[in-house]
C-alpha cells in the first residue's frame, strides 16, 4: 500500500472514531433548553428529564440562603412562572428581575430542581438601554 | 473632539477604499503611480484611524458623557486604567481597535514585505480592502463617536467584573492576533489572483502566521487566567461559544504554521496550506460573528444587532472565493514531490493536520449545534462539556505522540538507522519513567499515566534528536559541533521547544482536570482545620470600605509540611455604582498544584462560607504557554535566507556553518 493510502485509511479511522467518541459525549450531556412559557405548556413532556430554562426572576421571590448555598424563587416568561430551587454556587450578580438560565431536572409537582443557574454574563458589547435611559 | 473623531473616521473609510481598489486595479494595469498612490492612501487611513482613536481616548480620560460610548462603559469613579481599558470592552471600541491594529500591521507589512511585485502590493490591497469592511461598520453601524441622545452628567462604568488586569491586555491581544491573521490570509489571496509558481508569499507569511500563533495562544491563555481569577469556580475552560469562537481559528492557525513548513521544505501539502491561511482569517471572522450577532441567547447577553450577520457575510464570500481560487490554481497547486514513508517529517504534518481539523471540527459542531439544533431536532438542545473532552482528550493525546517522535524523524523520507534505534530506546526510556512516575506520584487514571510517558518521550526524543545532530558533524570538536548544530538548526529546535511547552500544558491540563479536589466548609474566627494536607487556621473577618466598593475579606493562614505558613484573603467586593457583588479568589500556587480559596458569604459572628479547592498542576499550563510562547518566538526571528528549489528559503538550515563535508552526509 502507498503511503498516501495508508495515510487515508488512517484518517478514516480517526475520523469515525471521532465521530463515535463526539455521539457517546453528546448523548450523555444533551440537554433541552426551553423557555419557561414553552416548559409550562408542555410541562409533561419534561418531567423527570434535564433541562435549561430560561426565564426572568419575578420581583419579591429571590431568597437566598445565608451562605450562598441554596436559593429559590421563580421563574415567569410572558404567560407562565414556575417555581425553581437551585441548589450549588449562586453567581454573584443573581438578582431579582434578572434573565437567567437554570439547568435542573424538572419535578412531577411542577418545580424545577436546579443545580446550576447561568446569569448573563457581564460581557463586552452589551448595551444596557434599560440601566441608560432610566437615569 | 467628537467631530474629529468623525472626521478621522470617515477619512480613513474613504482612504481604505480607495487605496484597496488602486492597489489591486494597478496590479492588472501596471500603472505605477496608482500603484504609489494606493500606498500614500494606505498611510493616510492608518493616520486617520490613528486620529479616530486618540479622540474616543482622550473622550474616555476626560469622561466626556457627552458621547454614547463613554456614558456607557465609564463613570468618574472609575480608575483611569480602566477607562482606557473601557476602548475595547464596548462594541464599536473594539472594533475601532481592531481596525487600527490592522492598519498599523498593514503598513509594517509594507515596509517589511521582502520583495516587492504584484504579491506585496496585491496583498496591501486586500488588507486595506478588509480596512474599508471594518471601518464602513463603523461609519453605518457601530459608531464609536455617536453623540448621547439626553445630557449627562455620569456614566454607567464597567462591569465589576471586568475590572481585572487580565482584562486589560486581553481583548486587544486577540484583536492584534486576528488582524495579523489577515496578513497571512492576504498572501495566500494576491498569490492566488496574481499567481505564484515559486510560492514565495509562504516566505513572507510564515513570520506573520508565526506571530499571529503566539499572539492569539497569549490572547487564550489570558482569558483562561482571567476565568481562573475572577469568575471564583475554579476552572479556566468552559467551552463556552466565545471562548471556542477565538480556539477555532488557533487550531486552523496552528494547522497552517505546519503546513508552511511542509510546502516550504517538501514543496507538498500545498492546496492544504493556502487553503488553511483563507480559512484560519474566515474562522476569525466567524468567532466575529459568534460574539456579535445574538444567535446565543442562552448565557451571554450579546447585542441583537446586525454586525455579526456583516461579519457571517464576508466569511462566506471570502470562502467561496477563496475555493474557488483554489480550484482556478489547482494544478499548479499539485505537490513537487510525493509523500513517499509514512515515517517522513510531511507525513506527520498531514496526519497532526488532520488532527487538528478534527478537532476543529468537533468544537464547530459543538458550538454550533444550540443554534442548528432547532432545524435538525424541533427543539433548541445544548451539549455540555463532556462532548468536547470525550473527543478532546484521544486527539491531545495522539498529537502529543506526534509531537515527541518529530525530533528523530526527517523531511522526504523514513528516519535513519541511528533515528530509529533512538526512538526505540527513547520509546523504552519513556515508558520506565511513565511507570516510575506513576508509582512516584500515585498516578492511576490511564490517561495520566499515557501523558506522563508522552512528556517523557518528548524530553528524550528531543535531547536525542539534538545529539544526533552533533554526532554527524564528526570532523568538528563537541563544543564548535554543538554551536554549529544550534545555530543552523535554530528554527527547528525552537519548534521543539514549542513542543515542550505543549506537553507541559498537557500536564497542567490532565493533572487541575482529573486530581481537583474541592471542599465547602463553614469557619468561624480563630477555627482550625486540617485538608489536603494542609493546615488551615481561620484568622480573622475584615470589612472596609473603598472609594468604589465596600469589601469583605477572611484571613486564612495555610501551613503545608516543610514549608511556612501562608496567608490568603478570599474576598468578596460590593461595587455601590453598578449595585453588584463580585467574588476575589485567593491563590496560593506551587509546582505541586493550587491551593484556591473562594469566599461565598458571611454568617453572622464572624462565621463564613467558604470553598477549598486544592488543583494540582496548574502551573504547568502557564509555563507551557511561556516556553510554547518563547519557542515560537526564536523560530520567527528573521534571519539570513537562502533561496530554496521550491522557491521558498530554508533559513539558516543547512547553511555555511555546516563544514562541507558534513554537509555533504547531511544531504546524503
Amino acid at each position: 500500500m502507498l503511503p498516501p493510502a495508508k495515510l487515508a485509511v488512517g484518517a478514516a479511522v480517526m475520523a469515525l472514531a471521532t465521530a463515535y467518541l463526539a455521539y457517546l459525549g453528546a448523548s450523555t450531556s444533551w440537554r433541552y433548553y426551553v423557555h419557561v412559557d414553552e416548559c409550562a405548556q408542555t410541562k409533561e413532556a419534561f418531567i423527570g428529564q434535564r433541562l435549561r430554562v430560561s426565564g426572568r426572576i419575578s420581583a419579591e421571590t429571590l431568597i437566598v440562603r445565608a451562605d450562598r448555598s441554596r436559593a429559590t424563587f421563580t421563574l415567569e416568561g410572558q404567560q407562565a412562572r414556575l417555581p425553581v430551587s437551585c441548589l450549588g454556587p449562586l453567581p454573584d450578580n443573581l438578582a431579582e428581575d434578572m434573565e437567567v438560565v437554570v439547568e435542573g431536572i424538572l419535578q412531577s409537582n411542577g418545580e424545577l430542581r436546579g443545580d446550576k443557574v447561568l446569569t448573563r454574563c457581564a460581557s463586552k458589547y452589551e448595551a444596557d438601554g434599560e440601566r441608560l435611559s432610566g437615569q | 473632539m467628537r467631530t474629529f473623531g468623525e472626521l478621522c473616521l470617515l477619512t480613513a473609510f474613504v482612504a481604505a477604499g480607495y487605496s484597496a481598489s488602486a492597489c489591486l486595479f494597478a496590479q492588472h494595469s501596471r500603472w505605477a503611480r496608482l500603484e504609489r498612490s494606493g500606498i500614500g492612501a494606505a498611510i493616510l487611513s492608518s493616520l486617520a484611524l490613528t486620529g479616530t482613536l486618540v479622540a474616543l481616548g482622550w473622550s474616555l480620560i476626560v469622561k466626556d458623557f457627552e458621547l454614547e460610548y463613554v456614558a456607557h462603559y465609564t463613570n468618574r469613579t472609575l480608575p483611569w486604567h480602566y477607562t482606557l481599558s473601557a476602548l475595547w470592552v464596548g462594541q464599536a471600541g473594539s472594533l475601532l481597535l481592531w481596525t487600527w491594529l490592522l492598519t498599523l500591521l498593514s503598513i509594517v507589512f509594507l515596509f517589511t514585505a521582502p520583495q516587492s511585485g504584484p504579491i506585496r502590493t496585491g496583498s496591501l490591497g486586500i488588507l486595506l480592502a478588509n480596512v474599508c469592511f471594518l471601518t464602513a461598520i463603523m461609519v453605518f453601524a457601530a459608531d464609536p463617536m455617536k453623540a448621547s441622545l439626553a445630557p449627562r452628567s455620569e456614566g454607567l462604568g464597567l462591569s465589576p467584573l471586568l475590572q481585572h488586569p487580565s482584562m486589560l491586555i486581553h481583548p486587544p491581544i486577540v484583536f492584534l492576533a486576528y488582524a495579523a491573521w489577515t496578513v497571512p490570509f492576504a498572501l495566500a489571496t494576491s498569490a492566488l489572483i496574481f499567481g505564484d509558481q515559486n510560492g514565495q508569499w509562504t516566505h513572507a507569511a510564515r513570520p506573520w502566521a508565526i506571530f499571529a500563533w503566539i499572539v492569539l495562544a497569549a490572547g487564550l491563555l489570558l482569558g483562561a487566567d482571567w476565568a481562573y481569577q475572577e469568575l471564583g469556580w475554579g476552572g479556566y475552560w468552559g467551552w463556552d461559544p466565545v471562548e471556542n469562537g477565538s480556539l477555532i481559528p488557533w487550531l486552523t492557525g496552528t494547522a497552517l504554521v505546519h503546513g508552511l513548513m511542509a510546502w516550504r521544505h517538501r514543496g507538498c501539502l500545498k492546496r492544504m496550506t493556502v487553503s488553511l491561511a483563507l480559512l484560519t482569517f474566515g474562522l476569525c471572522n466567524f468567532a466575529t460573528f459568534l460574539t456579535r450577532s445574538g444567535i446565543f441567547s442562552s448565557v451571554h447577553a450579546f447585542s441583537q444587532s446586525p454586525i455579526g450577520w456583516m461579519f457571517l457575510g464576508l466569511m462566506a464570500v471570502l470562502l467561496l472565493g477563496g475555493g474557488a481560487l483554489v480550484v482556478y490554481r489547482w494544478r499548479e497547486l499539485a505537490a513537487e514531490r510525493p509523500i513517499r514513508s509514512i515515517w517522513a517529517r510531511e507525513a506527520l504534518v498531514l496526519f497532526s493536520v488532520f488532527l487538528l481539523l478534527l478537532l476543529t471540527s468537533v468544537v464547530l459542531v459543538g458550538t454550533l449545534y444550540t443554534p442548528l439544533s432547532t432545524l435538525l431536532v424541533g427543539r433548541i438542545v445544548q451539549i455540555g462539556p463532556a462532548f468536547y473532552n470525550n473527543v478532546l482528550m484521544p486527539i491531545g493525546l495522539l498529537l502529543l505522540i506526534t509531537t515527541a517522535v518529530v525530533p528523530l524523524l526527517r523531511w522526504g523520507t523514513a528516519p535513519r538507522k541511528s533515528g530509529q534505534v533512538a526512538l526505540l530506546i527513547c520509546g523504552l526510556l519513556a515508558a520506565v519513567g511513565g511507570a516510575g512516575a506513576a508509582a512516584a506520584f500515585g498516578l492511576r487514571h490511564p490517561v495520566a499515566i499515557i501523558v506522563a510517558t508522552a512528556t517523557v518521550l518528548v524530553v528524550l526524543t528531543t535531547a536525542a534528536g539534538v545529539l544526533l545532530d552533533i554526532r554527524r558533524r564528526s570532523t568538528m570538536r563537541l563544543l564548535p559541533a554543538t554551536w554549529s548544530a544550534l545555530r543552523s538548526n535554530r528554527r527547528q529546535y525552537a519548534g521543539y521547544f514549542v513542543h515542550l511547552g505543549f506537553a507541559c500544558v498537557a500536564i497542567g491540563v490532565t493533572g487541575s482536570s482529573l486530581g481537583t479536589r474541592r471542599y465547602d466548609v463553614d469557619l468561624n474566627e480563630g477555627e482550625v482545620i486540617e485538608w489536603a494536607g494542609r493546615r488551615i487556621e481561620a484568622v480573622r473577618l475584615v470589612q472596609r470600605e473603598e472609594e468604589d466598593k465596600l469589601v469583605a475579606e477572611f484571613e486564612l493562614r495555610v501551613s503545608c509540611s516543610g514549608s511556612g505558613p501562608v496567608v490568603l484573603k478570599p474576598a468578596r467586593h460590593f461595587y455601590v455604582a453598578q449595585d453588584q457583588w463580585t467574588t476575589e479568589v485567593a491563590t496560593h500556587s506551587t509546582w505541586a498544584g493550587d491551593f484556591y480559596t473562594i469566599l461565598h458569604a458571611g454568617l453572622g459572628e464572624g462565621r463564613v462560607a467558604i470553598t477549598l479547592m486544592d488543583i494540582p498542576l496548574m502551573r504547568f499550563i502557564w509555563l507551557g504557554g511561556w516556553l510554547a510562547a518563547g519557542g515560537a518566538m526564536v523560530a520567527a526571528w528573521p534571519t539570513r535566507a537562502k533561496q530554496t528549489r521550491q522557491g521558498g528559503q530554508l533559513g539558516d538550515e543547512q547553511s555555511s556553518a555546516v563544514p562541507a563535508a558534513d554537509r555533504r552526509r547531511l544531504a546524503a
